[in-house]
């Protein structure tokens, strides 16, 4: 209990008679990554809301760090942070009149030296001047980081930090949170459409769709949910064995040329593929496969193929 | 409660207005305009009638301090909700009494340094001074009508909570549809009898009721600035109550998570 960063025992949220959130349970420990992930309306955006206290939940116990968020608002608050792309901060403003205020919100010691070292951290200084919405979007992105952490949190809750951001900026983004995770043990529940992202930072993904978790694993254990992969074979020899033998085995296959044959199958069958065609007189000159990733996984609950309930 | 919090939303307050073409000409053009305006009629209309010109510019006056304090009260939500900047105030220790506290400080401040410097002006440029119904008179005029427009702001700063931005008009218009029954510029006496009651449940209509009289003579109607008082107090202690419900019910059904789009 005691390395527990949050804790959540059957969060519910119904909107009438719709049930957004079917009291799903799950834990973030200090210094874990956890990753949110489903489609829209899967009711990860509605659960972030209730952690942070701005939506009421229909029933259901959060607790931070051990106390009952409910119970202890301004306790939790002032020991977890959050960052979001759709959330911005005043735009008339500037960077450090936005700094400063939130400074003064969280109650920071030596508070202008805070915002000294985090914007030369986050190489903001040369915007401290400008207005918000004056900035980029990669600018806003680093500037809300900076906001996130004026406080020395334990426990960021960032939902979708990095959309809107090119590949580079977001590539930029993520290795700067990986840092301050590595340098802080911080631990962060983390919403993303960006599969490779998720793969990239978080520990544990916890899949939602329609409210529920329907899986919830290391990213590693989740792509192994998905048994199918693909196997492109590029071969010299008569391609009419080859269908022959794919043909006997039941295998699900399509000719992409007349030497080259891709197959969906099984991970563990394809060693056997490859054998067995050899053993045919063909000559393999070529092997790729492709093994499922998380987004796999994502689109297979998704769109509800295959789905297994490993919680 | 915390200092540095109510700090920080007031520092954020005073960033936002001086940096806002719309809050200053909300603010300050729009009074000084009034001022000015009323003033040159004050100034025809004196020489026929200066009792009749006199309760017109004083009841413009005072209104200020209603239009400004409730103004202010009610904005700031506003102006975080545009920028989407609502949700993350409420997501650090902010608690909702200390959050109503700076508004209440900020519209109480913002009006009471507009109305002295347009009073200086209407002193200055038409020699109407509205001193001279006595310090003390002016200061419970002032502390009234600001409890008043705190509890008016309050109400429709929940309104805006539970209902969203598309009530964010009445943030800034909402307050004059009293104003013909609160008796700013005539006595109560003009009203139909079926409307005076609800004129003498109103806390400003004893207040702007002593102000005519205290221009004849200023000595401090004791007995209408504490029913204003005593009003006030119940107005308040319901808007917070109303504010509290509304609050509560934007969270549960999600506007206000919902108000930033």
């Amino acid at each position: 209990m005691a390395d527990l960063c949050l804790e959540v025992n059957n969060l519910r949220k119904n909107f009438g008679t719709f049930e957004a959130v079917k009291g799903i349970s799950f834990s973030v420990k200090k210094g874990q990554v956890v990753g949110l992930l489903g489609p829209n309306g899967a009711g990860k955006t509605t659960t972030i809301q209730m952690l942070l206290g701005i939506m009421l939940p229909t029933s259901g116990v959060v607790n931070y760090f051990g106390k009952n968020f409910s119970k202890h608002r301004q306790e939790s608050l002032q020991r977890i942070n959050f960052a979001s792309a759709f959330n911005t901060l005043q735009g008339r403003n500037t960077v450090f009149e936005n700094l400063k205020a939130f400074g003064l919100l969280y109650e920071v010691k030596n508070l202008d030296k805070k915002i000294v070292e985090l914007s030369e951290y986050f190489e903001i200084t040369a915007l401290m001047n400008q207005r918000y919405w004056d900035l980029s979007a990669g600018q806003k992105t680093r500037v809300n980081l900076v906001k996130s952490l004026i406080n020395d949190p334990e426990l960021i809750l960032m939902d979708e930090p990095t959309a809107s951001l090119d590949p580079d900026i977001a590539d930029k983004t993520l290795t700067l949170i990986e840092k301050l995770r590595a340098e802080r043990n911080l631990s962060l529940l983390f919403t993303s459409h960006n599969m490779n992202e998720v793969t990239r930072i978080c520990d544990e993904v916890i899949f939602l769709d329609h409210g529920s978790i329907v899986a919830q694993d290391t990213p590693l254990n989740l792509t192994k949910l998905i048994t199918k992969a693909y196997l492109k074979l590029t071969f010299e020899g008569d391609h009419k064995k080859v269908e022959s033998y794919l043909t006997d085995k039941n295998l699900k296959f399509e000719f992409k040329g007349k030497n080259t044959v891709a197959v969906e199958t099984e991970e563990s069958l394809i060693p056997k593929i490859i054998f067995g065609i050899g053993e045919e007189k063909i000559w393999v000159l070529d092997i790729e496969v492709e093994k499922p990733n998380l987004e796999d996984v994502f689109l297979t609950f998704a769109r509800k193929e295959n789905k297994t309930d490993v919680t | 409660m915390s200092l540095s919090r109510i700090k920080g939303l007031l520092l954020q307050e005073f960033y936002i207005t001086y940096q806002s073409l719309e809050v200053i000409m909300d603010l300050l053009f729009f009074s000084i305009i009034t001022t000015v305006t009323f003033g040159f009629f004050y100034s025809y209309t004196s020489s026929t009638d200066k009792t009749l010109a006199s309760y017109l510019y004083m009841g413009l006056l005072m209104m200020e301090i209603i239009r400004i304090t409730q103004y202010t009260t009610s904005l700031n939500a506003l102006w975080n909700i545009w920028s989407r900047n609502l949700s993350n105030l409420f997501v650090t220790p902010l608690s909702i009494t200390e959050y109503l506290a700076a508004q209440m400080i900020s519209g109480a401040v913002k009006a009471g340094v507009i109305f002295v410097l347009i009073s200086f002006f209407a002193n200055w440029l038409f020699q109407f001074n509205i001193f001279s119904v006595g310090i003390l008179n002016l200061f419970l005029f002032y502390i009234n009508l600001v409890i008043f427009s705190w509890s008016f702001g309050i109400a429709v700063l929940g309104i805006i909570f539970k209902f969203g931005s598309r009530f964010s008009a009445f943030a800034w218009s909402l307050v004059f549809l009293l104003q013909p029954i609160m008796a700013t510029f005539y006595p109560v006496s003009v009203l139909p009898k079926a409307i005076q009651y609800i004129s003498y449940s109103l806390p400003p209509t004893y207040v702007f009721e002593s102000a005519r009289a205290a221009l004849v003579n200023p000595s401090v109607n004791w007995y209408h600035l504490s029913i204003s008082f005593s009003l006030n107090i119940f107005y308040f202690v319901l808007s917070l109550w109303f504010f509290n419900q509304m609050f509560k019910a934007s969270k549960e059904t999600g506007q206000f998570a919902r108000n930033e789009g």
